[in-house]
Parts: structure tokens; sequence; C-alpha cells
């Protein structure tokens, strides 16, 4: 999740900026309001009702995982990276591939499940969940704050908006439709947004073709910068294996992805995965390549990671650049808003429920997620307000961390015989190799060190001393009928 | 080895196809959904 510089870029009027932000802050706000009016029940506030389809199903998958990053920093690796930076971009969606499988069978062996929190701690005990549990709020709050800063930092350059009220506005109205309308909420804007940022994209890239044509584009880069175009560039081919890995551990382990699987209709999981990872595919590449227009528009960009509005309004002026507020506007809402409903169910169930109140109505829970939003919302606020780069990169090396959930997530979930030893050590081991060679080494080895250490500890462990794990013991008391089953006065 | 002008095209234009059929192939998944009632 990049976090781009801060150059006097601002490309629209202020005042067009405000206007932009207003009207489709009250669209989110009023239909968050008009979508979450029934869900009083905790199953349709954190979960839509476990019943959402394959046409929202697929939207809010595609739109969670186009992020700022995916409209801003693609143009950006195009034009570092070339070829592979495009294609490597665009095989984040093999996360989403090699998730479909897992969110069937997660749905199948937990169909009263709210969390990856649950799944780890039924499968392999509570050490393994508290370690998960660290990885899972550490990745989730560095994607919080990386998400904030970019809102602010991204409206102030394309609209001069400064960064401070940018990042308020941009936090506030998530955490506003978030909180009215839960998952229903989050799940209906995803699809509009997943519209909106379809159009903008493919629009600048028509016009793009048209105004200068693909052929111009190809020889102008031939031309001034020939390695771009370069099939063989050593760095990119590792970059694109990086980001791969990198990629399917932060799907196989983020309550994200889970709790969408939790939330989809029976049988709509996989095919709504695999659905997403196809129509994903193809953004990176639609909204990357518009930064090797650069040469033959003759256009000097003072930052890599603003060539993506700039190109848009060298071709298109003031259109191009409302375009790509939009686009942005959208892709940071779609992620924002799913990483605080996510994030809020895994701190009430994981947390508050299994922790502090261990007999937590479904209506506490109901109230408890509401106020996490809320506290969320103010946290990253806080940590974002200062515009803390250290905070801002530690995403960057949670590529270690979260690479290493990879083998105890899969194994776990279809391999009887993987054992707890080998989940910790996984953990904790990949974590750690994979930290080490990001310092060592460099970014882009990290996750692969982290995944590759992993897969070696649940596998060693797993033959060394194999569990019988019964796959039904996944199954759980909904808390909603805990009530039924508690005595009178007594605990469940 | 350099991406020919043809291979560069083609990258791009069946790219740029997918991501106009998209919004088309969610729209029609939508209508059928809300028809069959299986919106949410």
């Amino acid at each position: 999740m990049g976090i781009v510089n801060t150059v006097n870029t601002a490309i629209l009027d202020p005042m067009l900026g405000w206007l932009i932000l207003a009207g489709f802050s009250a669209l989110w706000v009023a239909l968050g309001w008009y979508w979450g009016r029934d869900s009083e029940q905790l199953d349709d506030y954190v979960l839509a009702g476990r019943r959402v389809g394959l046409a929202l199903g697929t939207a809010t998958v595609m739109a969670t995982w186009v992020t700022s990053n995916t409209t801003m920093a693609a143009p950006q690796l195009a034009l570092q990276m070339g070829i592979w930076g495009m294609i490597g971009y665009s095989l984040g969606s093999v996360g989403l591939f090699m998730f479909a499988p897992l969110a069937r069978r997660i749905r199948r062996l937990m169909p009263g499940g709210y969390t990856s929190g649950d799944f780890v701690r039924l499968r392999y005990g509570n050490v393994a969940w508290r370690v998960f549990l660290l990885i899972s709020l550490f990745y989730s709050l560095g994607w919080l704050v990386s998400m904030g800063m970019a809102g602010g930092i991204l409206i102030h350059a394309l609209t001069g908006i400064p960064y401070h009220y940018g990042m308020t506005v941009i936090l506030s109205i998530c955490v506003g439709y978030t909180l009215l309308g839960g998952l229903r909420a989050v799940i209906g804007t995803d699809f509009i947004q997943a519209l909106l940022i379809l159009a903008g994209a493919v629009i600048i890239a028509i016009l793009a073709i048209s105004e200068i044509g693909l052929e111009t584009i190809h020889a102008s880069v031939l031309e001034e910068r020939p390695e771009l175009l370069n099939l063989l560039m050593p760095a990119s081919i590792m970059f694109l294996f990086n980001n791969l890995l990198f990629g399917v551990g932060e799907i196989f382990h983020s309550n994200v992805w889970w709790s969408r699987a939790f939330a989809f209709r029976e049988g709509v999981g996989f095919k709504a995965y695999v659905l997403a990872g196809i129509l994903w595919a193809p953004i990176p590449i639609v909204a990357g390549f518009i930064a090797l227009a650069t040469p033959a528009l003759g256009l000097n960009v003072p930052a890599a990671d603003m060539v993506g509005p700039m190109v848009a309004a060298k071709i298109l002026g003031t259109t191009g650049a409302v375009l790509v507020l939009i686009m942005v506007f959208a892709a940071l809402s779609s992620s924002l808003d799913s990483l605080l409903a996510a994030t809020s169910i895994l701190i009430v169930e994981d947390i508050y429920r299994r922790h502090l109140k261990p007999g937590a109505s479904a209506a506490e829970m109901r109230a408890a997620t509401a106020r996490i939003i809320l506290g969320l919302g103010i946290l990253t606020w806080i940590l974002c307000a200062p515009r803390p780069t250290t905070l801002a990169e530690l995403l960057y090396f949670t590529g270690a961390f979260v690479a290493s959930t990879i083998w105890p997530i899969a194994a776990g979930l279809f391999w009887r015989r993987a054992n707890t030893a080998g989940a910790v050590t996984g953990m904790i081991l990949g974590s750690a190799a994979g930290l080490y060679s990001y310092f060592a080494v460099g970014f882009y080895v990290a996750a692969l060190v982290g995944a590759a250490v992993s897969m070696t500890c649940v596998i060693a462990a797993t033959l060394l001393k194999p569990a019988q794990f019964n796959f039904a013991d996944l199954q759980e008391v909904h808390p909603a009928e805990l009530k039924s089953l508690r005595g009178p006065g007594g605990s469940a | 080895m350099i991406i020919s002008t043809t291979a560069f095209a083609w990258l791009i234009g069946i790219a740029l196809v997918l991501t106009i059929a998209t919004p088309i192939i969610l729209l029609a998944l939508l209508l059928r959904d809300w028809r069959k009632e299986e919106l949410w």
C-alpha cells in the first residue's frame, strides 16, 4: 500500500474538489443509512445476514481489492518497471483465485463463524490464535493508517485541499456509513464504487489510445526508455513473485476476506472469488499503461507516484482530473469501509467476547461492534494526524508477517494432520525470517522468505507429529442461541 | 527481449475489453440475483 509523495501537483480547483467530495459523501452516507435501517440483528449488521448473492459478492471482492494503490501505484510501477510492473500488479488477482476454494470450505465448515480468529482458535488452540491475532490486528491497523494517510495526501495532491481536511473527510465518511449500515452498507456501496472505478479507468484508457495511439506510445517508449518494454527485466520478475505472495498472504489471513466468505450465500463464495479474480486482473494494466504515454506526451513527471493523474489531466484536462479524483475516492472508500467492518468484528468477537466478556449476547456484540467502528475511526485519525511516514512504512514489511500465515491457514483448512506446533512456529519463525530478509536483502524478498520458512515449519512439524483434527469441531454455538442454552442466571 | 508493438497492443486491448465487459457482467448478475430474490 503505497503512500504518495507530497508534490505541488494540484490539478483541480479546491472548490470543485470540495463539491465532488461533498456530493459523494452525502450519497454514501444516505445509502449506508438506507441499507442499514433493518440491520438490528448481529448477523444482519456484521455479516449482511449471511445471504449475499453473486453480483454483490463479486463486486465487493473486486472493489475492496482495488485500493488507491491500484489506481495510483499501477501507473507508477508501469513507469518504473515497465510491462512486468503492470503484469506483476495484476497478479494480485492470484490471491483471489486461490482463496476461492478456501471461501467455499470456510462456509461449509463454519456456517455460524464470524472471524478468521475463530478458525485459528478452534483449529490450533489459544497460543496460535493469539499469535495470529497480533499479526492480523497489526496488519489491519497498518492498512487503515496507510489508507487514511493516502486519502489525505491524494486529495491534497489532486485538489490542493489541506491534508488534514482530506484525511478527516475520507475517514469520517467511511466511519459514518459503515456505522449506520454495517456490512450491508459496505457491500452495497462497494458495488457502485466498483462501477465508478471501472468507468473512470476505461474512459481515461480509451481517450489515451485515441489521442496518442498504441503504436506511438510503444515507439516513444522504445526510443526513450526501452528497458520498460524488456520482458527479461530481473528486478521486475522478482517483484512479480513477491507481490503475488504478499497478495496471497494478505487475503488468506485477513478477516476482510473471511468475513465475506461467512457473509456470502451458500454456493456463492467460490464463484464470487474466481469471477472477481478474472475481472480484477486487467484493471492494473488498464490503469497502469497510461504511464507509458509520458514519453509520447513529452510529460515531465516530478514524482512517479503522481504519473496517473498527470497523464489523465494532460489528455483530458479538468475532466480527466475529476475522473481520477472520483476513482481515487471510490477506491479509498471501498477499502476503508471493508477494513473498518472486518476489523471491528475481529476485535469484538476475538477480544471483547473471547477475552473480556465471554457471556456477551448477540445484542451486546452488535452494540460493541458499532462502538469499535467509531473507536477505530478515531484511533486511525489520531495515528494519521501527524503524518507518520514510519508508521505508514510499517505496512511494507507486514509482507513478511502475512505471508507466514498462508501455510497455517491453508493447511489448517484442508489437512487434518496439520498441527499446532507447525502453525505457531510457522507464523513466528516465518515472520522473523521474512523481517530479517527485508532488512538484509530488500522489500522484494520479505514475503517470499516468510512464506518459505512458514511452509517448512508447517510441513516438518506435521510429518514429525501428525494431528488427527476433527473438522466438525469448527462448529460453535451461535451467540444468539447462547441465551436459550444458559441455565437461569448461569453462564453458557 | 523487447515486447513487439503487436503483442503490446494485444495485451492492452484484451485488458481493456475485459474491463469494459466487467460493469455489464456485474449489472447482468445483479439483475439475475434481483429476479431470483437473491441479492442479499
